[in-house]
């Protein structure tokens, strides 16, 4: 007899060593799990954080009357069509006295995005006093630079990996001396839509568009998925039909999200004629998605309310009917908007079909009705990733910050919600 | 009339009918001294006129708004002079597109001048006609109320014909899952026989040579591609395998330490981080693999003299199972908590420790409903498109080696169907074939997986 | 009474997190005899059974105070090792729950997983030793590899008699292993109960008073996580010295 425990008491060395391995297996699936997550999010802060700051360089501006107006006319059209590009070219090169060849003013011109020749252009038809004087002005630095200024680690890099050439950097140190650099933040990023020069793309384009989407998904898949719920959770009879629609409804939720864009391919866009490109569409196809997790949720907090509340409304001579939209469905009212919020949420995310209906296109302009072309911000994120220029990456990297900082505004009036007002029976 | 003109007619007549309804029904009724009144509250009355009237609205408006479309371009086509089709190769599904795209207010210099006269012109029909069906529905409104207006009797019983109508309507909307389904898989299939028209089906389902990327001009005929897609399902599988080499073990090893080891409080801290990993849009983790990982592991490897592609199986399918884990994690933790304690109970009765009650009485127990979980992972993982597009090759490479780079069936998905397409071509058409390939195989293992846990669940209920 | 001592416990209080389930319970449970613990439901006398063998220490928000001694140990003090402990302190549940695992894999469970058969040849004899122990080996020769659950409730529980002293414990602990069980399968482990005694010590807990009164040596009575009496079996049917024990038995309260 205590011979059997000796052994047990021998088996224990070995036991215990594969259980503390064991357990620690477990810790660690876990710990690798956080750090994922970690990692993604310092992947993404840490290079998107950039892109909220863009790099603007002082120029002294001089509005030269022989490139803009040598008719002396004054005239808007004439001031609009000038050659501004030069200007800003020219006041550059004031700034370096060493001989510059027409190569270097090239070079030099690149500093500059090419936005600001607008911009310049519109200043001066708005103050037409300026046209032959001096003006220091802060204009926005083209892509490159800016990645640099905020890279400073590509400065070693060889010349033909750096993006800008070590001429080009020269100057930028000598600018950068003379304290004729700021960072300010990037406004064109969260005003504009998508450009082809990084500088001046921005994400507010795909997010009016995300918003127009997911209205139309909203209107389309909440009254629907809850009249749904409704119906098989309260009023159905159990039979073949609804049993059906039940497998129905949980294999749809399992569809793969790409699918729901072939369908709105073939049939909202080649059959219907519907617009390509457009929320409606977009928000048509996500609709069908989002039905499910809605329904599921309504179920479930249907469900969640107890049976005497319908009890006491029948009692009361009240039709099941009645007793269900008077008094049933209003307790489960938070329930259903947690759910609704989660489903929207995950739509908001949701990019692959919208590839399908051709929400993918280069949209320079913020779309303003359901008909317009238009992307969503995470089918921007992706077409910035697909973009080659360096300076997206950073943007990239920005609209994934965006994109989160909504899902998780949108989780967390779900989890407020819920704690707020969902009952406990 | 614009829509919103429209719409806030409607709004008033609806509302006006309503209250119409329900005085007429007060009316009746108070006419009545003794005797037995309106078999119905009088509001029903009111309520059964409008709900009538908005949804014989409703319908009309939906069957316009889906068939002007065609309507339109219909009436176009007829505008547009052949000269101008032909230039355009002779379909003029493009042209109309262009014209539909020009904008009349800002008209491009140098525009052809048939096109901006075109576009002026659908800009007036699509306008007039907007008119035309508007007035029209506005009248069947009209006529729908006044008539369930004087529906309003002592013989009609407003209250059931309400609830019939609202029943109805629920099951209406509940129908819209099936609806949804015939209309994947019609589509699919419709779209997928054309293709099959074209290619033979054992040709796609088991030849070896993926290249779609031919015939994209008009005419060049004799140059159809070649839609063998067994590189592509090795290549799914590849991904989708490596996703599962990651997933399950810390998918899995997490669940069992949530379940059997966490305290509450510590229990409570960590499965919030696994719901916030499965709350990550999959573009943020294409983002996440083509950024980070990918280069990551090509200077890690080249560290070691190997090279590895740098749009690497391993890359794409590593991330995808980063994805994959809370999915894994939860449904096992839940499998693993459905285990009765009374087996626990007996293992540790018997002097076993916490580890092997686990790996002995625990997993084995739980093992259905835990490959239940991962074929219901390997149906999401197949069915993934963002990480893949983002960070997986676009070439069908038949390879096992997860350092290559390989293509997935959604990746080609994308890439048939995403940029200017012809909807005549085999190579469109093919995205149809493999989406209803995918669509059939997400939905056999979903099933599979289904009955699996049910079953599972009903042994320990 | 000349009998050894197996287990005693001192001043033994136990908490479920802020609520007392046990206050000062001394008792000593002597050597190869059968003990039983009777009480009216919910008395704690459970609670006290799977203090024995730590089982409670699987329940997170349970704690005890005091000091239980098996031969001369406290069982409760840092240096044991609650599987040693178990491996020496069996116990059979109130539901029969075998593994979902062959007959013969629910017995060779325990000599497995702590080693005590060297071969094959010996993990087989140990396996037929211990179901012709607990009684149903005649009964399940034929059908040692099928499941362990296809057998009927008694047989189950039985057979998890037969797992338990696989592992040759000195002490059984049975919390209610009839409870389930139909009069005729009760019978057969009440047998099996006896027979066990010659070579374990056994407590069990029962809310069968005639069940106690057939099996054990020794009854203690607990009321509301009090030990109220305990004594010789026959004493405490007889003449039970507190008037609570005496209204139990007579079934004023329970």
């Amino acid at each position: 007899m205590t011979n059997n425990l000796d052994r047990v008491e021998l088996s224990l060395v070995g036991r215990k060593r594969s259980e503390r391995l064991f357990k620690f297996y477990g810790f660690l699936g876990i710990l690798i799990a956080f750090l994922f997550l970690i990692t993604i999010l310092y992947s993404v802060i840490s290079q998107g954080q950039k892109a909220f700051f863009t790099t603007f360089i002082k120029v002294n501006i001089f509005f030269d009357s022989e490139i803009i107006d040598p008719q002396n006319q004054r005239n808007d059209e004439d001031i609009r069509y000038a050659n501004f590009n030069k200007i800003i070219t020219e006041s550059l090169k004031k700034k370096f006295p060493e001989n510059l060849n027409k190569n270097d003013s090239k070079e030099l011109s690149s500093f500059i995005s090419s936005s600001e020749a607008d911009y310049l252009s519109e200043f001066v038809v708005k103050n037409k006093d300026y046209i032959g004087k001096y003006k220091n002005m802060w204009l926005l630095a083209s892509s490159n630079i800016d990645v640099i200024v905020k890279n400073p680690e590509m400065e070693d890099l060889d010349e033909e990996d750096r993006l800008i050439s070590d001429k080009q950097l020269g100057w930028l140190n000598q600018i950068r001396l003379n304290k004729e650099l700021k960072k300010e933040l990037n406004k064109n990023f969260f005003t504009k839509a998508d450009s082809t020069e990084p500088e001046q793309a921005g994400i507010w384009g795909s997010l009016v568009g995300s918003f127009l989407t997911l209205l139309i998904t909203l209107i389309l898949s909440f009254p629907v998925a809850v009249a749904a719920g409704v119906f098989l959770e309260e009023l159905a009879p159990k039979n073949k039909f609804t049993e059906f629609l039940e497998v129905n409804i949980n294999n749809l939720a399992a569809v793969p999200s790409i699918i729901f864009g072939l369908l709105g391919l073939a049939i909202f866009l080649n059959i219907m004629h519907l617009p390509r490109s457009a929320p409606i569409v977009g928000g048509m196809v996500l609709a069908l998605m989002t039905l499910p997790t809605i329904i599921i949720a309504t179920r479930s907090s249907l469900k969640s309310v107890p049976p005497s509340i319908r009890e006491a409304a029948i009692g009361l001579g009240a039709t099941r009917f009645q007793s269900v939209v008077d008094h049933v469905l209003p307790l489960a009212i938070p329930g259903i908007m947690t759910g609704t919020i989660i489903g929207m949420s995950r739509a908001l995310g949701e990019s692959a079909p919208l590839l399908m209906i051709g929400m993918v296109a280069f949209i320079v302009d913020v779309p303003t009705t359901f008909l317009d072309s238009s992307t969503a911000l995470p089918v921007q994120i992706y077409l910035w990733k697909s973009t080659a220029a360096r300076g997206f990456v950073e943007l990239t990297a920005a609209g994934v910050i965006v994109l989160l900082v909504f899902l998780i505004l949108m989780n967390g009036l779900a989890v407020f919600i819920r704690q707020k007002f969902e009952k406990k029976w | 009339m614009g829509f919103w003109s429209f719409f806030f007619i409607i709004v008033f007549l609806g509302l006006t009918t309503q209250w119409y309804g329900t005085n007429k029904a007060l009316k009746l009724n108070s006419n009545i001294k003794e005797g037995p009144k309106l078999p119905s509250l009088p509001s029903y009355y009111g309520a059964n006129a409008f709900l009538w009237l908005v949804i014989s609205v409703l319908l009309f408006l939906i069957v316009w708004v889906f068939s002007k479309p065609h309507i339109l371009d219909y009436i176009l086509i007829q505008n547009i002079p052949k000269a101008l089709i032909d230039e355009f190769g002779g379909t003029p599904n493009m042209l109309i597109d262009i014209i539909k795209a020009t904008d009349i207010s800002n008209i491009f210099p140098g525009t052809n001048p048939i096109i901006i006269e075109n576009a002026l012109y659908y800009n007036k029909i699509d306008k007039l006609s907007d008119s035309i069906a508007y007035s029209i529905i506005l009248f069947v409104g009209l006529t729908v109320s006044i008539f369930s207006i004087n529906r309003i009797s002592f013989l009609f019983k407003a209250r059931q014909a309400v609830e019939k109508t609202n029943i109805n309507l629920l099951i209406l909307c509940s129908t819209i899952a099936i609806i949804a389904t015939i209309g994947i898989i019609l589509s699919l299939i419709f779209e997928a026989l054309r293709f099959f028209e074209k290619v033979n089906f054992f040709d796609f389902l088991f030849g070896f040579n993926w290249s779609p990327q031919t015939a994209i001009r008009e005419g060049q005929v004799a140059s159809d591609g070649a839609f063998g897609a067994i590189p592509i399902f090795s290549g799914t599988l590849l991904i989708t395998f490596v996703a599962m080499f990651v997933a399950i073990p810390i998918g899995l090893f997490s669940a069992i330490y949530l379940a059997e080891y966490a305290k509450p409080s510590v229990r409570s801290t960590f499965k919030p981080i696994l719901e916030i990993l499965a709350g990550v849009p999959t573009v943020v983790y294409g983002f996440f693999a083509a950024i980070t990982v990918g280069p990551f592991l090509k200077n890690f490897v080249g560290e070691f003299g190997f090279t590895i592609a740098s749009e690497s199986a391993i890359a794409a399918g590593g991330v995808m199972g980063i994805m994959i884990i809370p999915f894994i994690s939860s449904l096992s933790d839940d499998v693993i908590r459905a285990v009765p304690q009374n087996l626990r109970d007996g293992s540790y009765a018997m002097g076993a420790t916490k580890s092997e009650t686990v790996k002995k009485i625990i997993l084995p127990a739980a093992l259905p409903g835990i490959m239940g979980a991962v074929l219901l992972a390997i149906s999401r993982a197949i069915g993934e498109t963002m990480i893949v597009v983002m960070a997986a090759g676009i070439a069908a490479n038949l390879t096992l080696n997860p350092f290559e780079s390989v293509t997935t069936v959604t990746v080609q998905i994308v890439t048939l169907l995403v940029g200017d397409q012809e909807f005549d071509s085999a190579k469109t058409l093919a995205a149809f074939a493999l989406g209803i390939t995918l669509f059939f195989a997400t939905l056999f293992l979903n099933i599979i997986a289904l009955r699996i846990v049910q079953k599972y669940r009903e042994k320990y209920d | 009474m000349a009998e050894k001592i197996k287990i005693s416990t001192k001043k033994v209080n136990v908490f479920y997190g802020d609520k007392k389930a046990l206050e000062n319970i001394n008792l000593e449970i002597p050597e190869k005899k059968v003990t039983s613990l009777i009480g009216p439901s919910g008395c704690g006398k459970s609670t006290f059974i799977r203090c024995l063998n730590r089982m409670n220490d699987t329940i997170d928000i349970c704690r005890i105070e005091g000091k239980i001694i098996i031969d001369n140990e406290d069982i409760y003090s840092k240096e044991i090792d609650p599987v040693l402990l178990r491996a020496k302190v069996g116990m059979v549940f109130q539901k029969p729950n075998p593994f979902p695992k062959s007959i013969f894999e629910n017995v060779a469970y325990g000599p497995r997983i702590h080693g005590l058969a060297k071969s094959d040849d010996e993990l087989d004899e140990l396996v037929t030793q211990s179901l012709v122990k607990a009684g149903l080996f005649q009964e399940i020769k034929d059908r040692i590899h099928e499941p362990g659950t296809s057998l009927s409730g008694g047989q189950q529980q039985r057979l998890c008699i037969a797992r338990t002293i696989a592992i040759s414990p000195q002490i059984i602990l049975m919390d209610e292993p009839c409870s389930a069980l139909d009069p005729i399968a009760t019978a057969v482990i009440e047998e099996l109960i006896d027979e066990l005694a010659k070579n374990f010590t056994i407590v069990i807990v029962t809310h069968s008073m005639q069940q106690a009164a057939r099996v054990s040596q020794q009854t203690a009575f607990f009321h509301m996580g009090n030990l109220i009496e305990v004594g010789r079996t026959d004493q405490i049917f007889s003449t039970p010295s507190q008037k609570k024990t005496q209204d139990y038995i007579t079934g004023k309260i329970g």
